[in-house]
C-alpha cells in the first residue's frame, strides 16, 4: 500500500506489471470476494432478526421462515462466491506463471549459448520453475485480498454506523488503526521471513555442503560425527531464528488482541446499554436484533485483515523470486550498448546470399566489453564441400571464431556471412541429451525422420553395434533416470544428429578432445563419412588425424589466422 | 491405503517429540476454545440483558460473564501468540532432526548410487522433500485432531443443555471432518502425488534447453524442445488447477457444512426453546459457539488435498534410506606398517557395461605403483575399490592380505589417505578442512603442512591465518590453492596407504616439481597407488602401467599393460 507507492522497487514495479494480463480474473476474485462479504452480512443480519422475533416477540417458526430462507439463500451464495473467488484467483496465479515462463525462456535464447555458458544451469532451472512457482500466491490470494481487507470492513462498519453509532465509534477506534495494522503486520512478516530466509538459506547451504561433500567425509572416517554436526547446527540457527520470531509474532498478536478486545467491548457495551446502564449516546435504542447483529459482525470486521496477515507470506516470497527474475530479465551491460547488434550485422540473412554450406568472414574483429581484441581482422573464404581444422593454443579464439559463424556472438566489427537455412549443426565437447528415447532425441532436429532413417544415420555415426545390443532399440530411455551413455557414445550420438539433420555446414568445436584413444577413433571414423557426404566441415581440433583429414589448415595465433602445412600423419593414422 | 504407510518412519521422527507435539496440540486447543468462549459467552450475555430488559426483572449478574467475556478476549491473544512461537520452535527441531535422520542415511551410501543422480538436482530434491515433510505435523496431524477434540467437547457441553441440539452438532460436524480428511486426501491424491515429479521433469527440460542451446539454436530445434517443455508445463499446470478446483470445493462444502449446522442447532434450539426446555441466552449460546468450534475445520480440505504430495516425498527419502549399505565388518588389527594392495580377478560393470573382467593387480608392501591413461577411462574405479565405496562384482581387493569386503569400512579408510581427483573443501575454516585429516592436529603440525605443500607464505599473508574460511566448495582459493590445502589434508593423515589421483593437477610447473620432490620424500616407507594421465605429472615410482581399452571386442573394457 503506502510502502508500495513510496519507492520505485523495481521487483514490486515488475510484479504489478504482470497483472495487466489476468486483470478480468482478478477483477473476478475481487469481486467474488465482496459478494462473499455481503452474503455473510445478510446471513448475520437475518440470523439476529429470527432470533429477535422468536426470543422477543416469542414468534413461532413458521411466522419467521421468510428469515431462515434468508439465511439459507445467503449461505449457498457465500459458499458458491468464496467458491469463485478461489477458482478466479487461482486463474490469476497459473496465467501469470504460463506468461512469465514464456518470458523467460524467449530472454534465454535472446541471451544465447556463449552468454549462457557463465551461468549455473541448475540454478537457472530452479529460477524458471520454483522461483515461478511461488508467484502463484501472491496473485491468487495476496493481491485480491489486499483490495477485500480495506472494502469489507467498510461495508460493515456502515451497517454497524446505521444501527448504533456509539457502537460503531467502537470499532471504529480500531479502524483508522488498521493502517498501523497493516504496516505493524508488514514489518513484522517481513521480519520474519527475512530472518527465515537467512536462516533457511544458511541452513540449506550448509546441508549441502555436507552433501555434496559426503565422499570425502566418509573416506576421513567423519561420517557419523558430521550427521550430528547437521542437526547441532540447525538447532543453532533454531535458537538464533526464535530471538526474531519472538518480535516478528507480536504484530499480528497486537492485531489478534485488538480483535478479541473489540469484541469483548462490543459485547459488553450493548450488554450494558440493553440494561439501560448506559444513559448517553444511542444506547437507549439498542434491542436484541441490533445488539447480536452488531456482536456478529465484530469479529467479521477483523477477519478479512487476519486472512491477509496469513497471505502476507506470499508477498514476501513472491518478492524474494522476483527479484532474481528482473535481474535475469534486464538486458546486460553490453546489450545496451549495442542494440539490435546481434540481427543487425552479422548479415546471416543479408544479401549476397551465401550457397548452403559456405561461410564468407570480411574482415571481421571481436572484442570484449572494452577489453583487447580477441579476433581479427580475419577474412575467410570457405567453399561448400570444404573440411577446413582450425588449431591454436586453448584461449586463442577457436571457439569465438566458430560461434561468429554459428551466429552465437555478433562481431565487433566486420561482417559473417553464412546461410542459417535449413540448419547449422553443431557439436562439441557437451552433447545434448534430452531426457526421452532415443529416437526422441534424434529427432530432435528432424521431426519427421522416419525410423529408418534414423537408424541409418547411427550406423554412419558408428552406433549400429551398440544399437543392437540394447533390447530396446530406438526405443531406449535416455537421460538422468534411463541408462546412461558413456561420452564416447553421447558424441557419436550427436554425431548422429549431423547426419540426420539437413544442416550443409558443421561446426566441430574440439569434438574428440575428452574421449579415450578407442572411441576417437569411431568418432574420427564417422567424421570421415560425414565429410565424405559433401558436407562444409569446420573443425576446431588438436588431434593430428582430423588435421590430415582436412583439406586446409588454419592456425590462429595473436588473433590472426594463418594457412599451415598439412601435417603428414598418414604413418601414424595407420600405426 | 497402504501408501501411507510410508509416512511410517517419519511419524516415528515426530513420535520422539510427542511432548512438544502434545502441548502445542493444546496450545491450539486453547486458542480455538478461547474464540469459542468470546463469541459465544458473548451472544449469551446479549440475549440474557436483552430479556432482563424486556422483562424488566432488573437484576443480572453482569460482572461474572463480564469478566468472562474479557478473560477470553486476553486468552485468545495470548493462546494464539504462544502457540505459533511454540509450534514454531517444533518445527524447526523437526528441520532439525530431519536433516539429522536423512544425513545419516546418507552418508552410509556408496559412492556409485552418490554418483549416480545429477547431484544438484538430486540436492534440490532432497532438502525440498524434507521441507515437506516438516509440514506434516502442523498440517496433517495437529489440526484435524484439534478439531476433532473441541468439536466432541463442545457436543457434549450442548448435550448438557440440549442432548438433541448436541446430536445434530455431531451428526453433522463429524462427517464433514471425514470428507475434509480422508475424503479431500483421496480426491487429491492421484494429482498431487505426481506433481512433485513433474515439477522435476520441468526443471530437467529447463536444465536441457539452457546447457544445449547452442545446439537448438544452430540445428533450429528450439520449437522442436520447446513443444516438449510445453507438454510438461502443461500437464503440471493441469495438475494445479485441478487441485486447486478440488481445494475450492472442499472448502464449498466445509462452508456448507459448518453454516447449515449452526443454522439447524439454532432451529432445533428455537423449537425447544418455544416448548420451554431451554433458555433463550443458551439457544443463542449454542448456536454461536457451533459457529466458532467450526472454525477448525476451515484448513484441512487445503492441508489434505495436498497429502498425496506429503506421502511422495517420503517416499522418496525413504527409497533413498533403502539404498544403505551396512557399514558393518571386522575391524583391521594390523598395526601402520606398509601394507600391500591386491586386486585378484577382479571384474566392474556399469549396467550392462563391463570394464573390468579378471583385473589383476599386486602393489606389494612399501611400493609405489603409477597407473596411467586418460581421464575417464577408469582410474578412479580402481581407487574406489580399494576404499571399498563399491564392491566388485566378481574378485576381490585385498589390503594387507585381508578382503576388504570383510572389513569394517572405516576401519579400513581410517588406514587410507586418497586425494580424490576433485578437491573437495568444505564451507569451513582453513584449520576445520585440514583438521578432517587429523582432527588431533596441533596449530604448529597444520602450519608446518601448510609450509610442505608451499602454502606457508600464503597462509600467514591471511588477515586470518588458519581461521579464515575457504568459502562454499572452497571457491575463495584458486584451484591450485585447493588442491594443494586437499593434498595437506591427506599428509596430515599419515596413513600406511596412500591413494593420490592426479596430484599436481591445476599447479604450475615450478610448483608441481617442488611438490613433487615433497612427495617423493613424504611417501618413502608407504604403500602407494598414484593415478595419473601422464608420468611426469606424478611422484617417482616403482612400477608402472597404462590403463587402456582392452582388445576383447567389449565396448568399454580396459586393461592394464605394463609400461
Amino acid at each position: 500500500m503506502s510502502a508500495a507507492r513510496r519507492s520505485a522497487n523495481p521487483s514490486r514495479e515488475w510484479l504489478r506489471q504482470q497483472t495487466a494480463a489476468v486483470r478480468p480474473w482478478y477483477r473476478g476474485a475481487v469481486c467474488c470476494g465482496l459478494l462473499v462479504g455481503v452474503a455473510t452480512l445478510v446471513q448475520m443480519g437475518a440470523l439476529a432478526w429470527v432470533v429477535d422475533r422468536v426470543i422477543s416477540d416469542g414468534a413461532s417458526l413458521e411466522t419467521v421462515v421468510g428469515g431462515i430462507s434468508m439465511i439459507v439463500a445467503a449461505i449457498a451464495a457465500r459458499a458458491l462466491a468464496q467458491w469463485g473467488q478461489e477458482v478466479c484467483g487461482q486463474a490469476c496465479g497459473l496465467r501469470v506463471k504460463q506468461q512469465v515462463r514464456a518470458r523467460l525462456l524467449a530472454r534465454l535464447q535472446q541471451l544465447g549459448p556463449v552468454r549462457l555458458a557463465s551461468r549455473h544451469s541448475a540454478g537457472l532451472a530452479s529460477q524458471l520453475v520454483d522461483q515461478v512457482e511461488s508467484l502463484e500466491g501472491y496473485y491468487a490470494r495476496f493481491l485480491p485480498q489486499m483490495v477485500l481487507a480495506a472494502l469489507i470492513p467498510l461495508i460493515y462498519l456502515a451497517v454497524v454506523f446505521w444501527l448504533n453509532w456509539l457502537a460503531a465509534i467502537w470499532l471504529l477506534i480500531a479502524a483508522p488503526l488498521i493502517p498501523l495494522f497493516m504496516a505493524l503486520i508488514g514489518m513484522g512478516a517481513q521480519r520474519l521471513n527475512e530472518a527465515q530466509f537467512q536462516a533457511v538459506t544458511r541452513l540449506s547451504g550448509h546441508f549441502l555442503d555436507r552433501v555434496r561433500g559426503i565422499t570425502t567425509l566418509q573416506l576421513f572416517g567423519l561420517a557419523e560425527r558430521s550427521a550430528e554436526e547437521v542437526s547441532e547446527v540447525a538447532h543453532d540457527y533454531r535458537r538464533r531464528s526464535l530471538k526474531t520470531l519472538r518480535v516478528a509474532f507480536l504484530s499480528s498478536a497486537v492485531l489478534e488482541f485488538f480483535a478479541a478486545v473489540s469484541v469483548a467491548v462490543v459485547a459488553i457495551y450493548i450488554g450494558f446499554g440493553l440494561l439501560g446502564y448506559i444513559q448517553y449516546g444511542p444506547a437507549d435504542q439498542l434491542d436484541l436484533f441490533s445488539g447480536l447483529f452488531i456482536l456478529l459482525l465484530a469479529p467479521e470486521f477483523f477477519q478479512p485483515l487476519r486472512t491477509l496477515s496469513q497471505h502476507y507470506h506470499d508477498r514476501a516470497s513472491a518478492l524474494g523470486a522476483a527479484e532474481g527474475l528482473v535481474a535475469l530479465l534486464e538486458p546486460e551491460a553490453d546489450e545496451k550498448v549495442a542494440p539490435g547488434r546481434i540481427d543487425g550485422e552479422t548479415g546471416l540473412d543479408e544479401t549476397p546470399r551465401q550457397l548452403p554450406g559456405a561461410v564468407a568472414l570480411d574482415a571481421v574483429e571481436l572484442r570484449h566489453r572494452g577489453r583487447e581484441r580477441i579476433l581479427g581482422p580475419v577474412s575467410l573464404k570457405i567453399a561448400p564441400g570444404e573440411v577446413v581444422a582450425l588449431i591454436g593454443p586453448s584461449g586463442s579464439g577457436k571457439s569465438s571464431l566458430l560461434q561468429l559463424i554459428a551466429g552465437f556472438i555478433a562481431p565487433s566489427a566486420g561482417r559473417v556471412r553464412a546461410t542459417p537455412t535449413p540448419a547449422i549443426a553443431w557439436l562439441d565437447q557437451r552433447p545434448l541429451i534430452v531426457q526421452g528415447t532415443l529416437a526422441d532425441n534424434l529427432r530432435l532436429v528432424a521431426p519427421d525422420a522416419s525410423d529408418e532413417a534414423l537408424r541409418d544415420a547411427l550406423q554412419q555415426a558408428g552406433l549400429q553395434a551398440w544399437l543392437a545390443s540394447t533390447p530396446a532399440g530406438l526405443d531406449t530411455s535416455l537421460g538422468e533416470r534411463g541408462f546412461g551413455l558413456s561420452g564416447g557414445e553421447g558424441q557419436r550420438l550427436a554425431l548422429a544428429r549431423v547426419f540426420l539433420s539437413p544442416a550443409k555446414l558443421v561446426l566441430l568445436d574440439e569434438p574428440t578432445a575428452a574421449l579415450d584413444p578407442e572411441t576417437e577413433r569411431e568418432v574420427i571414423a564417422g567424421l570421415t563419412r560425414l565429410a565424405a557426404s559433401g558436407r562444409t566441415l569446420i573443425v576446431a581440433t588438436h588431434h593430428p588425424t582430423i588435421m590430415a583429414m582436412a583439406g586446409r589448415v588454419l592456425a590462429i595465433e595473436a588473433g590472426r589466422l594463418s594457412a599451415v602445412e598439412r601435417p603428414d600423419v598418414s604413418r601414424e593414422a595407420h600405426s | 491405503m497402504k501408501a501411507l504407510l510410508s509416512l511410517r518412519p517419519w511419524l516415528g521422527v515426530l513420535a520422539e517429540r510427542r511432548g512438544r507435539l502434545l502441548i502445542g496440540a493444546l496450545l491450539m486447543l486453547a486458542t480455538l476454545l478461547s474464540a469459542l468462549g468470546l463469541l459465544s459467552l458473548s451472544g449469551w450475555f446479549i440475549t440474557a440483558t436483552a430479556i432482563a430488559a424486556v422483562s424488566a426483572i432488573g437484576y443480572l449478574d453482569v460482572f461474572t460473564p463480564g469478566s468472562g467475556i474479557r478473560f477470553f478476549a486476553v486468552s485468545r491473544t495470548a493462546s494464539r501468540y504462544l502457540e505459533r512461537l511454540y509450534n514454531h520452535d517444533t518445527i524447526l527441531r523437526l528441520l532439525a532432526d530431519l536433516r539429522g535422520r536423512v544425513f545419516a542415511g546418507l552418508v552410509t551410501l556408496d559412492a556409485r548410487t552418490l554418483a549416480r543422480a545429477r547431484a544438484s538436482q538430486w540436492l534440490h530434491r532432497l532438502t525440498a522433500d524434507i521441507d515437506t515433510l516438516d509440514n506434516l505435523y502442523l498440517r496433517l496431524l495437529a489440526p484435524p485432531l484439534v478439531a476433532l477434540i473441541s468439536v466432541l467437547a463442545f457436543a457434549a457441553f450442548a448435550c448438557a443443555f440440549l442432548p438433541v441440539a448436541g446430536i445434530v452438532l455431531l451428526a453433522i460436524l463429524l462427517p464433514l471432518g471425514v470428507t475434509a480428511t480422508v475424503g479431500c486426501g483421496w480426491w487429491g491424491w492421484r494429482a498431487s502425488h505426481r506433481r512433485i515429479d513433474r515439477q522435476e521433469r520441468l526443471r530437467t527440460r529447463a536444465i536441457e534447453q539452457v546447457e544445449g542451446l547452442a545446439e537448438l539454436t544452430s540445428y533450429r530445434a528450439l520449437e522442436t524442445h520447446r513443444a516438449l517443455w510445453r507438454r510438461e508445463e502443461q500437464a503440471l499446470i493441469d495438475d494445479q488447477r485441478q487441485l486447486g478446483r478440488r481445494t475450492a470445493t472442499g472448502n464449498l462444502v466445509v462452508t456448507l457444512g459448518i453454516q447449515l449446522a449452526t443454522l439447524l442447532v439454532l432451529l432445533v434450539g428455537l423449537e425447544a426453546y418455544r416448548g420451554g426446555q431451554v433458555s433463550g441466552p443458551v439457544m443463542v449460546m449454542l448456536a454461536l459457539g457451533t459457529l466458532a468450534v467450526s472454525e477448525g475445520l476451515g484448513n484441512l480440505p487445503m492441508a489434505f488435498i495436498q497429502l498425496g504430495a506429503t506421502v511422495r516425498a517420503a517416499e522418496r527419502l525413504n527409497g533413498q534410506a533403502e539404498l544403505k549399505t551396512p557399514l558393518a565388518g571386522d575391524r583391521l588389527t594390523s598395526g601402520g606398517a606398509a601394507p600391500s594392495l591386491v586386486y585378484r580377478d577382479v571384474a566392474v560393470s556399469h549396467g550392462a557395461r563391463t570394464v573390468f573382467s579378471d583385473l589383476n593387480l599386486v602393489i606389494g608392501a612399501g611400493r609405489k605403483v603409477a597407473i596411467i591413461g586418460p581421464s575417464g577411462i577408469g582410474k578412479s574405479t580402481l581407487a574406489q575399490l580399494a576404499v571399498s565405496a563399491f564392491d566388485p562384482q566378481a574378485g576381490r581387493v585385498e589390503f594387507a592380505s585381508q578382503d576388504i569386503a570383510r572389513l569394517a569400512p572405516d576401519s579400513l579408510r581410517a588406514r587410507i589417505g586418497y586425494l580424490t581427483q576433485r578437491s573437495e573443501l568444505f564451507h569451513d575454516t582453513l584449520a576445520a578442512n585440514l583438521r578432517m585429516g587429523n582432527p588431533d592436529a596441533s596449530d604448529a603440525e597444520l602450519w608446518a603442512v601448510l609450509a610442505s605443500v608451499e602454502l606457508g607464505a600464503w597462509a600467514r599473508s591471511l588477515p586470518d591465518g588458519l581461521e579464515t574460511w575457504v568459502g562454499e566448495q572452497g571457491r575463495q582459493l584458486s584451484g591450485g590453492q585447493a588442491r594443494r590445502v586437499a593434498l595437506a589434508r591427506v599428509m596430515l593423515r599419515n596413513s600406511p596407504l596412500v591413494i593420490l589421483d592426479e596430484p599436481l593437477s591445476g599447479l604450475d610447473a615450478e610448483t608441481a616439481a617442488s611438490i613433487k620432490s615433497t612427495l617423493d620424500a613424504w611417501l618413502a616407507g608407504r604403500t602407494a597407488l598414484l593415478l595419473g594421465h601422464d608420468r611426469q605429472a606424478l611422484p617417482a615410482c616403482d612400477d608402472c602401467w597404462r590403463l587402456m581399452p582392452a582388445q576383447t571386442g567389449r565396448v568399454g573394457e580396459r586393461c592394464l599393460e605394463k609400461m
